[in-house]
């Protein structure tokens, strides 16, 4: 039996995760295997102790901090169960340009994983004589990588499950969600589901699940409409869906995931990084909705405006640590990075030839630009892309020191494609209008920008928070998500409201009592504390106890 | 208008080179090569140079056919031409004849300037050392070769002009301003300046820039100093050294210390 220990003052920093914000709970515990997590949900169900599920704690949401209770971190869980092939042939054979289906506990760190891949060093021990040949077969095969990429490389493999993470490469490989193949996880009464896709399907809205220990679990999906966008806000649901992608994104509320199939892709043998920059903004704009259709082998678009550059250019200047970033034009006002994938040279200059002239025709140059082809400027461009968000950070941190409870207000917005220009003119004009300083960079190819409120003082936040409530809404209206990657977590739930109205948060929390009865799992996740817990007995819980569907 | 040549070598990309059993040499089957970083900032140097005075900056090196992607890469970079010294004679060289297989190299392209017109060449610039190798013998070698004065180890070039350059060198302990008149060679360290990356114009000069290819009939080379032949240092052996632990203090003021030292190193040899 695992321990529960009592949340001293050694486990103070399990309160936080990377939103700043601080949290309480009374115990704390590190299970190492499912088994262990089945114990400690089963007996804090019975006790009716919400649990806190936690990772690598690097979510801007707020979804690992505590609201009282027991935390569940599951960063002890890090082994590679196994291996096998995505495809084989007839005579049985390996598909070596396939993908390959590594299986992973939920506390593996994703800049360990990456390494481990990389090495071809990933621990076997244990492994049975399928995955051992898999593994043999994916060493001998070449390079594959897993293609989810947030920025920030401690985070968990659970973590990004439960926020559908994505990064720079979702604009070409998806989200998280895209390459989970399948989970299993634990329910808060401590029953267990294996998910495989394809094999737990709804029938329109309606969802049958089959624990393994035999129970049964009726879930009546929502009925809302899915923003056509990148889209971490709330439950995916739509008909017919597959219930892998019930829990991806869940916000760690309706179960906890415990292994992980994680679908590895082959490395494509060429890649090359394009920064473009502009003189204006609107002429970045232009070129990125030209280069969606233009180019076949982007897989990330991403975006540095103006002021990112001015701070960028600022820390260059004050601090060593950014003494080795390339220089930056001065009549650089607007950065869009392309990065092209390819099998072979020939076609990724095809495409860096079209990059050109889609430059060209949008109001840039061809000279006004950095292009990485080897590992060496890759490195440097990676560098650049990273100092951005980090020269920002540092730039709240002196001014922390004048006025400790200011801090960066990070949006994480999404719009469908057509609806790129009008966001960026309604994200300057109101900031203008405010006459709020900022800064604006991240992933344009999805029209998902993260704009940066930095604020000088009490004022400047009280205004940048009210901006952010104005464009939830607006973001809404144009048909996009309050949330394209960071999830919902206890941050963005009042965003959620405003996204899918009280009805939908209704449905979802009906979703929620189904799976979760005691309703332990993630308080303060998703819902405000207004919307749950239900008693049991109210309309949503006793739709799932009156119906007789959920039997152990 | 100046004319500048940088000297550029393809060094694996890894640590993990592999070493030829029969000619004690590292294997250089070009697919991992990388230019010596150090280079890299000896181009940068040159093209700052070309952007503040107007220069021709052309790109030389010596290795297998592969190499002329590097040239090519350095085009992208902001040289106007390369030239790669390959040819199997060259092969096997040790740093006097790999100096003097450039020096042949360079004196073809003065000979080409001087029948265009286009004046004589005013400054070479190498990296420090590269980073397979670790002699920093090729720099000074060619200087001597070609008749220039050298400076080596620049970290910093403070001023420069058509006739001279001032710069800051590494020296123990600090560093030493060097003023030099031109021509000259000067070796530079990685911190010398960031190098650049291509723009997509430079890659597209880069891809049909001219590069050509010399072998050793070609440059005039006397077939007596160059590739193994033309090498006075023979490798012998090759191997990874076996990392001896444990330590033996030594007692004493320093007089006695000294002592101590000086009879175990008798001992050991």
């Amino acid at each position: 039996m695992v321990e529960i220990k009592p949340l001293s003052a050694d486990y103070e920093e399990y309160l936080r995760d990377e939103s700043r914000t601080v949290g309480s709970a009374q115990s704390i515990s590190f299970p190492r295997t499912e088994q262990e997590v089945r114990e400690v949900l089963s007996q804090m169900s019975d006790a009716g102790v919400p649990v806190t599920v936690q990772g690598g704690r690097t979510g801007l949401a707020a979804g690992a901090v505590p609201d009282g209770g027991h935390v569940l971190n599951l960063s002890k869980m890090t082994r590679c169960v196994g291996l096998s092939p995505a495809r084989v042939d007839e005579s049985g054979a390996i598909d070596p340009d396939g993908a390959f289906l590594l299986t992973v506990e939920p506390g593996v760190v994703l800049s360990q994983l990456r390494k481990d891949i990389e090495d071809k060093n990933v621990d076997v021990r244990g492994w049975d004589e399928a995955s051992l040949a898999a593994w043999r077969a994916l060493c001998d095969a070449r390079e594959h990588f897993f293609p989810t990429d947030p920025t920030e490389t401690s985070a968990t493999i659970g973590g990004m499950a439960a926020c559908n993470a994505s990064g720079a490469r979702s604009y070409g490989y998806g989200p998280m969600r895209s390459h989970v193949t399948a989970l299993r996880v634990v329910l808060s009464d401590g029953q267990t589901l294996a998910l495989r896709r394809g094999q737990a399907v709804a029938r329109g809205t309606s969802l049958d699940l089959v624990t393994e220990q035999g129970g049964r679990v009726h879930v009546d999906l929502p009925t809302y409409e899915m923003p056509r966008t990148k889209n971490a806000s709330g439950y995916f649901c739509a008909p017919d869906m597959d219930a892998v992608d019930l829990f991806i994104g869940s916000d760690s509320t309706l179960g906890v995931i415990t292994q992980v199939e994680l679908e590895l892709v082959a490395l494509p043998r060429v890649i090359w990084g394009v920064s473009c920059f502009f003189a204006d903004e609107s002429h970045a704009v232009e070129f990125t909705r030209s280069a969606r259709a233009a180019l076949r082998d982007a897989k990330a678009i991403e975006y540095f405006d103006a002021d990112a550059l001015d701070i960028l250019r600022a820390q260059r200047r004050a601090s060593t640590a950014f003494a080795a970033l390339p220089e930056l034009r001065d009549d650089a006002r607007a950065c869009v990075y392309v990065e092209l994938q390819c099998e072979a040279e020939a076609e990724a200059t095809e495409e860096l030839w079209k990059l050109g002239d889609v430059l060209t025709s949008s109001g840039g140059s061809e000279d006004a630009t950095w292009v990485a082809r080897t590992a060496v400027d890759r490195e440097t461009q990676r560098f650049f892309r990273h100092a951005v968000p980090e020269s920002v950070n540092m730039l709240i941190d002196e001014r922390r020191k004048s006025d400790p409870t200011i801090t960066k207000l990070g949006s994480d917005m999404s719009v469908p494609d057509e609806c790129l220009p009008a966001v960026m003119r309604m994200y300057r004009e109101t900031l203008a209008e405010q006459g709020l300083q900022s800064a604006m960079w991240g992933h344009i190819g999805n029209n998902h920008l993260h704009v940066n409120v930095l604020p000088r003082d009490a004022g400047d936040y009280a205004r940048g928070k009210e901006l952010f409530n104005r464009w939830a809404r607006s973001v809404t209206e144009m048909g996009g998500a309050v949330s394209a990657e960071h999830g919902v977590g206890k941050m963005k739930r009042d965003f959620l409201r405003t996204m899918y109205g009280e009805r939908h948060i209704r449905e979802m929390a009906r979703v929620k009592a189904q799976l979760d009865p005691a309703h332990i799992l993630g308080l303060g996740n998703l819902f405000p504390p207004d919307t749950l817990p239900l008693p049991v007995g109210s309309e949503a819980a006793g739709h799932a106890t009156d119906d007789g569907t959920r039997e152990a | 208008m100046m004319n500048v040549m940088v000297c550029v070598k393809a060094v694996p990309s890894t640590t993990e080179v592999k070493m030829d059993p029969v000619t004690k040499t590292i294997v250089r089957d070009g697919r991992q090569s990388v230019i010596n970083p150090f280079d890299a900032s000896a181009l940068e140097v040159a093209v700052r140079i070309k952007e503040r005075l107007g220069a021709t900056v052309g790109v030389m090196s010596m290795g297998i056919p592969d190499t002329q992607r590097i040239l090519r890469d350095c085009l992208a970079r902001g040289a106007d031409f390369g030239v790669l010294l390959s040819d199997r004679p060259f092969a096997g060289a040790d740093t006097l004849a790999t100096s003097y297989a450039l020096m042949r190299g360079i004196d073809k392209v003065r000979a080409r300037w001087a029948e265009q017109g286009s004046g004589d060449l005013s400054l070479v610039v190498c990296g420090k050392m590269a980073v397979d190798g670790d002699t920093a013998q090729i720099g000074p070698e060619l200087a001597r070769q070609l008749g220039f004065a050298c400076v080596t180890s620049v970290c910093e070039v403070l001023e420069a002009t058509e006739g001279a350059l001032r710069v800051l060198r590494e020296v123990d302990g600090g560093h030493e301003e060097v003023r030099v008149s031109l021509p000259a060679l000067i070796t530079v360290t990685k911190d010398v300046c960031n190098p650049r990356m291509p723009s997509i114009t430079g890659v597209r000069f880069g891809m049909q820039g001219p590069v050509d290819v010399w072998g050793a009939a070609d440059v005039g080379a006397d077939p007596g100093r160059i590739g193994l032949t033309g090498s006075p240092t023979q490798v012998v052996r090759s191997f990874t050294p076996e990392r001896a632990s444990g330590s033996t203090p030594i007692e004493g003021d320093a007089h006695e210390q000294a002592r101590a030292i000086v009879d175990m190193i008798k001992e050991m040899a």
